[in-house]
């Protein structure tokens, strides 16, 4: 209910929800700004962070249905980002960012596998894909908008996924106390990711985007 | 920095000869832009004997890689960067689908029609 929320507000925010108001009739009452957009951002890309939590700690612990439904919510999380994404930058930009960002996911996955297992280098080969994957992503930020530098958001995305490591990492020991501490840190630093999206897309659509 | 154009090779797929759809007529652009992660167009119709240039945009490494293998088409070129073009001339009609091999959500067909004229 929260993500579709979160979706509705994106696609209001962005002024190109199907039968959405014209975009000027938004404008007078105050609703596509960009600080909805920042919000919305926010709380999606937070809500990654504790499904993802959520998931990964269900496959170290062996609880498989509780894995299965926290990875189905975050693929619902994923497709409302992808959706997100789309709203503003069209449906071609909505696939490749679906793409990408579940490949991440795919990645975390296989780092997660690769402790059950004990194999380390299917852990390592995990990590170094996460790396690799940061540039990537932020290479397709920066085609969408030039305001989003690529080694920046490189450098940001690194941070994500070595935050995410320090949750899966925490989980694994059997310290929950750490992992939870870890969880709430990841889930933070995901605002230095959207805000400087959200500020750059309303930077690139200031007519789409009142600024207060 | 732009890589020199990468010439591939020639399609030798035996295929089945398209003519040309009445609505269908080649483009008279024949390159392909790749950027934000796309091809763009993500179809391209084109007369046998054509030669299509990807140009990448994105500043990252894409691929334009024939989706199904063949060891008669060497359409596996590397776009190692922004700027970074490739090329590759179809002599043959037929329906090529491709792939970014780093990226395999990105796809894109080159629909190649029948001149008449073979080479």
């Amino acid at each position: 209910m929260m993500r579709k929320t979160l979706q509705s507000l994106i696609a209001l925010a962005a002024g190109l929800a199907l039968g959405a108001a014209p975009l000027q009739a938004q404008h007078a009452h105050g609703m596509a700004k960009a600080s909805d957009l920042r919000v919305a951002l926010n709380s999606l890309l937070a809500e990654h962070i504790y499904l993802a939590g959520s998931a990964t700690g269900a496959a170290l612990a062996g609880r498989q249905a509780e894995f299965q439904a926290a990875a189905g919510a975050l693929d619902g999380n994923s497709i409302a980002l992808g959706k997100a994404i789309g709203s503003v930058y069209g449906a071609d930009a909505e696939t490749a960012f679906l793409g990408l960002w579940r490949k991440h996911i795919g990645m975390a996955v296989d780092y997660v596998t690769g402790i059950a297992t004990k194999d380390k280098a299917k852990q390592d080969k995990a990590v170094t894909d996460l790396v690799g994957y940061s540039r990537d992503f932020a290479a397709f930020l920066n085609a969408a908008n030039p305001n989003l530098p690529t080694e920046v958001v490189t450098g940001l995305v690194k941070t994500h996924v070595v935050t995410l490591k320090a949750v899966i990492d925490a989980q694994a020991s059997g310290d929950l106390a750490a992992a939870y501490l870890k969880v709430r840190e990841a889930a933070a630093h995901m605002g230095m990711i959207a805000d400087p999206l959200a500020a750059a897309i309303a930077k690139q659509f200031p007519e789409k985007f009142a600024m207060k | 920095m732009p890589i020199p154009l990468v010439l591939l090779g020639l399609v030798t797929l035996t295929a089945t000869p398209e003519r040309y759809p009445a609505q269908a007529r080649p483009a008279a652009d024949t390159t392909v832009v790749v950027k934000a992660f796309g091809y763009r167009p993500k179809v391209l119709e084109i007369a046998a004997g054509t030669t299509v240039t990807w140009v990448n945009q994105d500043d990252i490494q894409h691929t334009v890689t024939l989706e199904a293998p063949d060891s008669a088409v060497a359409l596996d070129a590397s776009l190692s960067g922004k700027g970074s073009t490739s090329q590759f001339t179809f002599t043959r009609a037929g329906t090529y689908a491709y792939l970014c091999a780093r990226h395999q959500f990105m796809r894109g067909t080159v629909r190649v029609h029948d001149t008449g004229v073979h080479r």
